[in-house]
């Protein structure tokens, strides 16, 4: 399709999102050299299967669908599927109601470095994991992120509802730990 | 009138501008009257503008875009 208006198309919607895709690639791998394979065969895939994007769709959530099962196809393929974890058994606690008292805002979250609060980030499980990032980091909406991920509006609300929870947990433990802020118990 | 629970319930959706016009405004009324809920509006949003101004500064590397342009090339 070089040259052809398709190319143009192609080139437009899906060029553009280089930037989003390779953040997200960082999240799945952990890896700089492998988030860039990722990127590489994901934009490979686009480009030979672009005549089944459907114009008026969105493109982001299409590559992102991509990539997501390049990605879990390459971890089959090398039997590093990760242990399953039961979603339902992770307790989340409201982080805002134990720190009401002491800091209502969250400005203890602006004293944690960043490698502590991505740490946070990549411990969360990765159903967990990828809403966060597609929802809180860049910003889609839940409808694309529903599309990306093939799962119902409601999986999306429900998972980023724990992972927020969760994350914000694992944060106010750390910044316990590190005196950023007093635990309930020790406030007056 | 909404409550405290409703508001509750609708927060993340709120923060996320995911409701309609007409409950956003319920929303944004309620928290307007109720400090705790404006408390936990502002402690959600700075949670997320965490995530957005701490996790949003990578970029795809120069080079790796050079490749790709260079492997589409390539394709027919």
């Amino acid at each position: 399709m070089s040259n052809s208006p398709a190319r143009a198309a192609f080139d437009r919607e899906i060029l553009p999102q280089l930037d989003l895709l390779y953040r997200v690639a960082l999240r799945y791998t952990h890896d700089p050299a492998r988030a860039e394979d990722l990127v590489q065969d994901t934009m490979l895939k686009a480009y030979r299967a672009w005549d089944r994007y459907q114009p008026g769709t969105s493109p982001r959530a299409w590559l992102l669908a991509i990539m997501r099962n390049t990605f879990i196809n390459q971890y089959r393929a090398a039997k590093r599927a990760p242990v399953p974890v039961d979603l339902d058994r992770l307790e989340a606690q409201p982080v805002y109601d134990a720190i009401e008292d002491s800091d209502p805002e969250g400005q203890f979250f602006s004293s944690i470095v960043d490698e502590r609060i991505l740490q946070a980030l990549d411990a969360l499980p990765a159903e967990f994991r990828e809403v966060m990032v597609l929802s809180d980091i860049e910003g889609l909406p839940y409808a694309e992120i529903a599309e990306a991920l093939d799962v119902p509006m409601g999986t999306v609300k429900s998972r980023l509802f724990r992972a927020r929870r969760l994350m914000q947990q694992d944060l106010l433990e750390h910044a316990i730990e590190m005196g950023y802020i007093k635990p309930r118990s020790a406030t007056p | 009138m909404m409550n405290c629970d409703d508001a509750k319930r609708l927060l993340l959706d709120y923060l996320k501008q995911e409701l309609t016009p007409e409950v956003t405004g319920e929303v944004r009324e309620h928290l307007e009257r109720c400090r705790p809920c404006e408390w936990h509006e502002r402690f959600e949003r700075n949670f997320q503008r965490l995530l957005e101004t701490r996790l949003r500064g990578e970029c795809c590397p120069d080079q790796l875009k050079q490749r790709i342009v260079e492997q589409l090339k390539g394709e027919k």
